[in-house]
């Protein structure tokens, strides 16, 4: 199975890393690889995510990620340098 | 802005946001908050146990569409809120729980009544804080009562430590949040409905898979025109029942595991699922692969999560679906103009079908009270306008079967998580929320005596709910399991509850009527005499048969396309033209 890597924008708050970890873990999707960093902005915070999933599970995992309230955007990084597949089923616009 | 305690600021915020009522139970982490509360404008009812707390905000919410709200203290009065906020996650409530916390420099040190309940209620909670720092506190209620009411509701958790409610701080409360991370899609795109109207017209067996997600978005009366502008079937899941009237002539009634047989073949020779605010939940799916297998799909709801979580979606349309519904009736009737299609057949099928398999139940031979007729009564003689709360087991599923749901809240149960103990509590909550109205808890001996403290609270109160105890003297669905499954080997399902508790004078106890029924002859006459009964709460002790079963059903895992209407009875298939 390919590897994907997820580049998730959090919000620097205490518990994200929890919430992330946990999502993954009672959904039953294994991390590959988990780094977490800052970002220029000192309230948002970066994490790559490495899973072993594809297609509908893959799908699942960043549907489910978008719905934590302190994920901001899921990009997803293509391996052969193609332009990112940003992931965003919250559009940021409030209607 | 004003100077004033963590605690003040919290009660002020609550304030802000509308709260008029909450049901909980003080201790000490929470007790700053406690203060503020006895002179504040917002009503508290103090409830029995925190369960009781939760559950009743459920009921609350349910019946009013709005933010239902429980306070609690630390450890263990937060913990006992656990069941019902999972509940409350299950099926989409919006609820916001207050929890005192140990002090912030007690946090981590396995302090008394100390429990990390942020942590514990991560998995399901839509969102939760730990609040430490007081200028914090309006701001974290505004977002939680943001996020628990807008896009697809849910339970968010408040958990303030008490050294922030006991210090000073500047209160300054805003409604508008900012939230980068939480922009619900409310308005579909117009190419989804575009799609959507188009796949509608090249179906020939279209149904409505109708979810509790309709009564979420108050769109009940935009369904009824969408679905009589294209005539096709209805099926109404267990937590849509009443998004659309019972008596209606295109409604085939609840599909999934005690579907009827028209609603559950319904979906599953459809070409097309119009699915509105539902989840392909298993008790509705069956086993997934032989689900509705000749189907597209057409799924609207607001969490984009539930697009293609269990079953593929053909055409996507993510929105509130109130906007949703109201854009696709035009769409529709533009659609239509261009390619009608011929429905008859279908809707000939699907009537046959709701003639040769009615709902229904034999009475017991032993002259012994039927529970369905008890229930059935219960709806005829409360009227449409009731609302009814049930526990879960077998009386739940009659409860959905045999009352007839004409509007919207007026079926409250637990759908997701299954939770016995829910319904006395969520009627307390309910009627609360619609004091003028006839509330009913249709509860199961078993469920019962889970919670049934808190008809206390409704004595003491002023919240004069009415509960039916279907007592079967055992756990009923459990029983009914083993039957079917287990050989009749009733390991621990027989509660003696004809014997013990005496229930109408437990009732008595709590102060409330007490009443008993053990014969056909007297169920009229005892309803009757409890919808006489305003000024106080009213239990009815309805003696049943033991051995009824929940049927039709498809056994768990089993494919929808076995259903039985009796044991090892199934339809007669091929006397139908499907
Ligand atoms: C808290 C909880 N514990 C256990 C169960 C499993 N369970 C489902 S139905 C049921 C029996 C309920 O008995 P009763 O309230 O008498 O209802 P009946 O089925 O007899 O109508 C049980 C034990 C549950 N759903 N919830
Ligand atoms: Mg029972």
């Amino acid at each position: 199975m390919a590897q994907h890597t997820l580049e998730v924008l959090v919000e620097n708050s205490p518990g994200v890393l929890a919430r992330v970890a946990g999502l993954f873990a009672r959904r039953a999707y294994n991390i590959e690889r988990l780094s977490v960093g800052p970002t220029a902005n000192p309230t948002i915070s970066q994490m790559d995510i490495v899973v072993n999933l594809e297609g509908h599970a893959l799908e699942q995992v960043i549907a489910q990620l978008d719905k934590l309230i302190n994920v901001i955007s899921i990009e997803e990084i293509l391996p052969n340098k193609a332009a990112p597949a940003v992931h965003d089923t919250q559009p940021d616009y409030q209607n | 802005m004003s100077q004033m305690t963590g605690a003040s600021s919290l009660v002020a915020s609550l304030e802000a946001a509308g709260v008029d009522v909450m049901f909980g139970i003080p201790g000490g982490a929470i007790l700053p908050a406690y203060d503020p509360i006895f002179s504040s404008s917002i009503r508290h009812i103090l409830v029995r146990h925190e369960q009781g707390a939760g559950h009743a905000a459920t009921g609350y919410a349910q019946v009013t569409g709005r933010v239902g709200v429980c306070i609690a203290t630390s450890g263990p009065g937060a913990t006992n809120l656990v069941t019902p906020l999972a509940d409350a996650a299950m099926d989409s409530v919006p609820v916001v729980a207050i929890t005192g916390q140990v002090p912030s420099v007690a946090i981590g040190t396995d302090a008394f009544q100390e429990a990390d309940i942020r942590g514990i209620t991560m998995p399901f909670a839509k969102h939760n804080y730990l609040i430490t720092n007081p200028a914090d506190i309006p701001r974290a209620i505004a977002e939680a009562f943001h996020i628990a009411s807008t896009g697809r509701p849910g339970p968010v958790l408040v958990d303030i430590a008490k050294d922030a409610l006991q210090a000073m701080t500047d209160f300054n409360y805003s409604p508008s949040v900012n939230l980068p991370g939480y922009k619900p899609k409310l308005i579909p795109d117009n190419q989804s409905i575009i799609d959507a109207a188009a796949l509608i017209t090249q179906s020939s067996k279209p149904v409505f898979y109708v979810g509790g997600g309709v009564i979420k978005a108050n769109a009940s009366r935009e369904l009824l025109e969408l679905a009589q502008l294209l005539g096709a079937p209805v099926v109404t899941t267990l937590m849509a029942r009443g998004a659309f009237p019972d008596s209606h002539p295109l409604n085939l009634g609840m599909p999934g595991m005690h579907g009827t047989v028209a609603a559950v073949t319904a979906l599953q020779k459809a070409d097309l699922l119009i699915t509105l605010g539902a989840r392909f939940d298993d008790r509705v799916t069956g086993k997934l692969s032989t689900f509705a297998v000749n189907a597209k799909v057409i799924h609207a709801d607001v969490d984009p999560a539930e697009i293609g979580k269990n079953r593929f979606a053909d055409v996507a349309v993510l929105g509130d679906l109130k906007n949703t519904i109201s854009a696709l009736i035009p769409a529709l009737k533009n659609a239509l103009g261009k390619n009608q299609p011929d429905l008859t057949p279908w809707l000939n099928q699907m009537n046959s079908l709701r003639a040769s398999y009615p709902l229904g139940y034999d009475k017991p031979s032993d002259g012994s009270l039927s529970p369905q007729y008890v229930i059935e009564r219960l709806g005829k003689i409360s009227g449409p306008e009731a609302i009814f709360a049930a526990g879960v087991g077998q009386h739940q599923m009659w409860a959905s079967q045999f009352v007839s749901y004409e509007n919207p809240r007026t079926w409250l149960n637990s759908g997701g998580l299954g939770t016995m103990g829910y319904a006395v509590p969520a009627a307390m909550g309910a009627k609360v929320g619609a004091p003028d109205t006839t509330v009913w808890a249709i509860d199961g001996d078993g469920c019962f005596q889970m919670t049934n403290q808190e008809l206390v609270t409704c004595a003491l109160n002023n919240i004069p709910i009415k509960v039916a105890i279907i007592n079967n003297e055992s756990l009923g669905m459990v029983r009914q399991w083993q039957t079917l499954f287990y050989e009749g080997r009733y390991s621990n399902t027989s509660l003696e509850s004809k014997r013990v508790p005496n229930f109408p004078m437990l009732a008595e106890a709590m102060g409330c009527v007490g009443l008993s029924c053990e014969r056909e002859e007297d169920v009229d006459a005892t309803i009757e005499k409890a919808m006489g009964i305003n000024d106080q709460p009213v239990v009815i002790d309805f003696r049943v048969h033991r051995d009824a079963m929940v049927w039709p059903m498809v056994a768990a895992g089993a494919s929808n396309d076995d259903i039985k209407i009796a044991r090892e009875t199934a339809p007669d298939w091929d006397s139908q033209e499907l």
